[in-house]
């Protein structure tokens, strides 16, 4: 396997799939409370963030994690007072995010293969350092998710019956919008900004065609970020193309053919 | 002891007043009816009651406690009005009705016999055993209300309190209710619901609380119905006044 012959490419797949497992189980809980953009206007908000960290000459994924992760709580903040504007100010947070990003990046003198690579995913900008940030918030949010996983199922459900439950709610929430940062900024390398949402609820929308429970959509959808991820990767280093690209077009693809499996299902049912 | 004590209770949403001082008491083992027309203030008082409406003035205390104080949320049960289950996500009858016990879970600990017990339990009350397995959202409405309530049974609790559970709700699913509620009340429970048509709950409620803008009109044993409305197979419609009066010449319609 030549594909394993480049350091970059091994951490590359290492990267892809953690990020591959952990997307998705943040974007099971926001697909349930019906917050699918949610992630996409985090990845804007990042954009910001990368281009301080560039600008700053330190890490971008750390610059990053702290400008989504105060992007993520507002945005939380914004849906919480649920103002009739409330859409509105989240647009301008979004677009505030990319148009502060590309700005900062060009000040510091990057490349617009630089940005690029930051929004559509790069193979060959895997770091080691980058690996090790990666694999550990990877784990991180995967570990909270698990842990948390009947209290924010509860909470995802009916905020008002978990709030009269006695549940943490504000926590509980915050807790689903910080993980969404982390996860966002830790599949940039991979998918890029643009294209992390995707990530988030694709496969979630694949799986739910198919299943009957939360647990089972859950854990599929899991699995199946984890093959798309891994298999978009190897894709795209074979075809040549943003390895973003083709995670999210293979993702789509399965979801085609989940869509179609599911509706030959219920006419043989019937 | 009393379950909630609300006294001179004022709650202002979006700037108006939907609630003036108003003062109820639920004791244990009641069970209340709150009436009254649209617009009145019924699901303002319930959310008020379970704490998810900040009181402008007056005091609340639940179970003796005042509520900034209470902590034993799991004696409450709570039904919120909705139309279907709700979520993006498909999830099984059985899972929904789970996450009742939520509350009652330390977050380490696995969910026990006692909880599937519970769960076992509040599925049977409401009829639905057989569906547990089953996606909440291929149920019917009246199915789906039944889901609600047997999550807030799930949770085992004291006093439930449910918001228009009979809205939109089938026959057979209202005597389903019906039968649940009257089981929880004979083994000492307390039952707050708001409603607008009683239909099979009439013979449960002992009492009725009966709001007219935002204020308590009256507070005692529920209305019965009268002449032909008390009358078997009476079908309780209000035909409304045609919006503009007849023409002269029937032309113009």
């Amino acid at each position: 396997m030549t594909i394993l012959a480049f350091d970059f490419m091994r951490r590359g797949l290492i990267a892809a799939l953690l990020v591959g497992f952990a997307a998705p189980s943040i974007g099971t809980f926001l697909v349930q409370r019906r917050l699918s953009l949610t992630g996409d206007g985090i990845g804007h908000v990042a954009f910001t963030g990368v281009g301080l960290g560039v600008l700053l000459r330190t890490s971008p994924v750390l610059t990053a994690v702290v400008v989504s992760i105060l992007g993520a709580v507002l945005i939380e903040v914004v849906r919480e007072r649920a103002q009739a504007s409330g859409d509105v100010a989240l647009a301008l947070l979004f677009y505030g995010g990319l148009a502060g990003g590309s700005i900062l990046i060009k000040l510091a003198g990057g490349t617009n293969s630089a940005l690029g690579g930051y929004l559509f995913g790069s193979l060959s900008s895997v770091s080691s350092g980058d690996l090790a940030v990666i694999v550990t918030l990877s784990l991180v949010v995967l570990a909270t998710m698990l842990v948390f996983l009947r209290e924010l199922f509860a909470v995802c459900q009916d905020e008002d019956v978990a709030h009269v439950s006695g549940l943490p709610v504000r926590f509980l929430n915050l807790l689903v919008a910080v993980g969404a940062a982390v996860t966002v900024t830790v599949a940039m390398r991979t998918v890029g900004l643009l294209l992390v949402s995707a990530l988030m609820v694709v496969p979630v929308a694949t799986v739910q065609l198919l299943s009957r429970s939360f647990r089972g959509t859950l854990y599929g959808a899991c699995l199946l970020g984890a093959v798309m991820s891994v298999g978009g990767l190897v894709l795209s280093y074979y075809a040549d193309v943003p390895p973003g690209g083709s995670i999210v077009v293979l993702s789509l693809t399965g979801f085609l053919v989940a869509a179609i499996a599911a509706s030959v299902r219920k006419r043989v049912v019937r | 002891m009393s379950v909630f004590d609300l006294q001179h209770g004022t709650v202002v949403l979006g700037g108006r007043r939907i609630l003036e001082e108003v003062s109820v008491t639920v004791d244990e083992g009641e069970f209340v009816a709150i009436l009254g027309a649209n617009g009145s203030g019924k699901t303002t008082l319930v959310r008020t009651l379970v704490g998810l409406n900040p009181l402008e003035a007056g005091t609340l205390t639940v179970f003796g406690t005042p509520l900034a104080r209470f902590r034993e949320w799991p004696r409450l049960g709570y039904v919120p009005q909705r139309l279907s289950v709700g979520g993006g996500v498909p999830a099984t009858v059985g899972e929904v009705v789970a996450s009742g016990r939520t509350g009652r879970l330390s977050r380490f600990r696995r969910f026990s016999r006692d909880d599937r017990a519970a769960v076992a339990h509040a599925l049977e009350d409401v009829g639905l055993s057989d569906r547990a397995g089953d996606p909440v959202a291929t149920l019917s409405g009246g199915q789906q209300q039944r889901v609600l309530i047997a999550r807030a049974l799930a949770g085992e609790p004291e006093v439930l309190v449910l918001d228009e559970p009979t809205a939109g709700v089938d026959a057979d699913s209202q005597d389903t209710l019906a039968g649940a509620l009257g089981h929880l009340s004979n083994n000492g429970g307390s039952v707050v619901l708001v409603a607008h048509e009683l239909g099979p709950l009439a013979g449960l409620i002992g009492r009725a609380v009966v709001l007219s803008h935002g204020q308590v009109q009256s507070d005692g044993p529920p209305p019965q119905p009268e002449g032909h409305h008390a009358a078997p197979g009476h079908v309780h419609v209000h035909p409304h006044a045609d919006e503009q009066p007849p023409s002269t010449f029937g032309l113009d319609r």
